[in-house]
């Protein structure tokens, strides 16, 4: 997988390039957007990162001109302001996803991983060591005990199952589990993790719910 | 009290109006008063002149004579004779007395006779018939006797033109002032109209509508100054504010990317590191970078909201559903911390709003609510229609407000103990822009508390009419 960084801030690029070097993708960085739409004609990339406000050419210049070229091409869109008309307008221009500086890298890779997988089919039951969940019967079970979840702790769980292995950013689970658009508000996430841990752990040896300290949390049966 | 510019000058020109009525009818009066008494003291004379030619003394004894057929001096002698006497200088003795000086009790003593020669000014009596100018003068008759002649004028004409004029000037004159303050009343309002328009114009311009001006005639007067100067003021205004705007978005610029940055290198050393002491510092240093932009994100947005960059769209808002819903995801976190919170059931309540506004806005109250609720309180949200509002009230049975707290509750950064919320970032922010999104709505918010009681918050909102589904 290769991936396009277009980010003019020097230590920003470099993090980003790191990061995902680290996960195993291929990353080259632009820092600034003149040729970003050549590049992306000639180099067959599989996602693009692009500054919002870059130097010479803004970034929706810049979106216009790889749009042009690659029209399929995922693009998330990364800016220094957090509005929802920013957001609306950096959608609107054909961004895929858009991301408020600062942001958690896990949380960048979690939405590059989705970018990705967009078109293939969802699976209809999910595994996670002996946790079992059926999306077409809506169950849960653990080690062949069905347990019984509140809708918010089945949707939770789902979007942890769909995302096992990968810490999920506190910000990345209310955008998908939670109806509230404002994630700086208490500790809902927390609430419900909590009584989930009670639900699904409690009594088995190994815990699959994970807490990632400055991250958020990590549905996984092996220990990080 | 304070009255109107309006009123002040009405009644300014009344008053202007009134002294210079009522100081003109008083001169108009004198001067015609006197005018009259003057014709009278020249008529009077001159009857007393004319007189003495007609004066024959026959034996001592004075008589008028004149020619009955020349119709000048009949009418003459007749005025001239209507009133008079004429007594003996000697002995004051009455000679001749008219029939119509008889009556009125104004015969004379040897003294006044003696009294009345030396001086021949006129004098005006009172009789019970009106007054009497009389003009006494001495005549000799050809022999050498002397006498004393008094003629009399009436003075009733006078007087009762005198007193009509005095009574058409009391009527008038307070006409004239009423009517002078009805225009006085109308000319300053029909004057000031332009500055009400002024006004109304100027009310309408606020933060978000900066590019508005006042519109000016196209004429040179001292209100087209006041205009064009107004509109000066809102340009420089314009002008700072976009400025301010604009900086406040370099601001996040410059803010975030640094974080951004330092962000993403902590979390880079994070994934290098396994377990121990440093792993803990290196994670609660992103805690504290994701509290910081927590923050930022507060300021700015209330910087933005209250520089009139946030628009909003009006929609409607089923408050009940909302309240509703916002209970039921955050009743769990309530119930972690032993907190009951209910939303009492309701009709649904269609408000005209923005919607995610109306939502952040109730998500700050119950937040706050919880925020000041000590384990084992109550937490409960009331949705109900008041005439033509929406109201919404949040009810909590937490720490409650002294009065000096509630006063300042709704300000910037405030925070009645800081101790207490210190945990909580950009506490302190929410509710001044709870009330942010009240005054968009056209809303009131008021706060009703009790040390150790708790608090209410109640939220009213325009409600939209007919839309209320069964």
């Amino acid at each position: 997988m290769r991936i396009l960084v277009i980010e003019d801030d020097g230590k920003v690029a470099s993090f980003i390039q790191t990061g995902l070097e680290q996960e195993g993708y291929a990353v080259d960085v632009l820092h600034h957007g003149n040729t970003a739409g050549e590049q992306a004609r000639v180099v067959d990339y599989d996602a693009v990162v692009l500054d919002l406000m870059l130097p010479g050419r803004s970034g929706f210049q810049v979106l216009r001109d790889i749009r042009s070229r690659k029209p399929s091409l995922p693009v998330i869109m990364l800016t220094a302001k957090n509005s929802l008309d920013e957001r609306v307008a950096g959608l609107d221009a054909g961004a895929d996803d858009y991301m408020a500086k600062p942001f958690a890298l896990a949380e960048l890779s979690a939405r590059l991983r989705a970018l990705l997988r967009r078109g293939t089919p969802r699976e209809s039951v999910l595994r996670v060591a002996d946790l079992e969940m059926d999306t077409i019967r809506r169950s849960v079970r653990r080690a062949g005990t069905s347990i019984d979840l509140k809708p918010k702790e089945y949707a939770l769980l789902e979007f942890l199952m769909r995302n096992s292995d990968r810490p999920l950013t506190r910000s990345l689970i209310i955008e998908h589990v939670w109806d509230i658009h404002f994630d700086s508000i208490s500790n809902v996430v927390e609430v419900h993790i909590n009584s989930l841990r009670n639900k699904i752990d409690r009594g088995f040896p190994i815990q699959l719910i994970h807490t990632v300290r400055g991250v958020g949390y990590m549905l996984t049966d092996s220990a990080p | 009290m304070t009255f109107t510019l309006r009123a002040r000058l009405a009644v300014i020109a009344t008053i202007v109006s009134g002294l210079l009525l009522g100081g003109l009818s008083i001169v108009s009066y004198n001067v015609l008063a006197r005018w009259l008494d003057e014709d009278v003291t020249t008529r009077l004379t001159e009857l007393t002149d004319g007189l003495h030619g007609y004066l024959r003394f026959d034996g001592g004894m004075p008589s008028v004579e004149y020619n009955i057929s020349d119709t000048d001096q009949a009418s003459f002698v007749h005025e001239a004779t209507r009133y008079y006497q004429i007594y003996d200088s000697e002995t004051g003795q009455l000679l001749v007395q008219s029939p119509d000086m008889a009556p009125l009790g104004l015969s004379l003593t040897k003294g006044e006779v003696a009294l009345l020669l030396a001086s021949v000014l006129p004098a005006d009596i009172t009789t019970p018939y009106g007054r009497l100018r009389v003009i006494s003068s001495p005549v000799a008759s050809p022999i050498g006797h002397n006498y004393l002649l008094q003629v009399g004028v009436s003075l009733r004409s006078l007087d009762t033109s005198l007193s009509r004029y005095r009574d058409l000037l009391l009527l008038l004159t307070p006409l004239s002032l009423v009517l002078a303050g009805a225009g006085a009343w109308w000319l300053s309002g029909f004057a000031l109209a332009p500055l009400t328009r002024l006004a109304i114009a100027a009310r309408g311009i606020d933060v978000a509508t900066m590019e508005r001006r006042l519109p000016t005639r196209g004429v040179s007067d001292e209100l087209e100054a006041v205009t064009r100067a107004f509109n000066d003021t809102l340009g420089r205004l314009e002008q700072s504010i976009g400025e301010m705007r604009q900086f406040s978005t370099a601001l996040a610029h410059e803010l975030r990317t640094p974080l951004a940055a330092l962000r993403g290198e902590i979390e880079l050393a994070l994934r290098a590191t396994r377990g121990g002491d440093l792993q803990r510092s290196l994670a609660s240093q992103i805690e504290d970078i994701d509290r910081l932009t927590r923050l930022i994100d507060r300021v700015l947005t209330l910087a933005r909201a209250e520089s009139g960059q946030i628009p909003l769209t009006f929609g409607a808002v089923d408050l009940g559903e909302l309240a509703a819903s916002l209970v039921d995801q955050l009743e769990p976190v309530a119930h972690a911390r032993s907190i009951d919170m209910q939303c009492e059931p309701v009709s649904p309540v269609q408000a005209l709003g923005d919607a995610g506004w109306l939502e952040r806005l109730l998500l700050n109250l119950l937040d706050n609510a919880m925020k000041f609720t000590p384990e084992g309180g109550r937490v409960v949200v009331r949705v109900c229609r008041d005439g033509d509002r929406a109201r919404v009230e949040v009810a909590d049975t937490g720490i409650g407000m002294t009065p000096d707290v509630v006063a300042h509750v709704f300000e910037r950064f405030y925070q009645a103990d800081l101790s207490r919320s210190s945990a909580s970032d950009g506490a302190g922010l929410g509710l001044s822009l709870v009330k942010w999104i009240v005054d968009r709505h056209h809303g009131t918010i008021t706060v009703d508390s009790r040390p150790e009681h708790g608090s209410t918050f109640r939220v009213t909102l325009p409600a939209i009419h007919g839309q209320q589904r069964s």
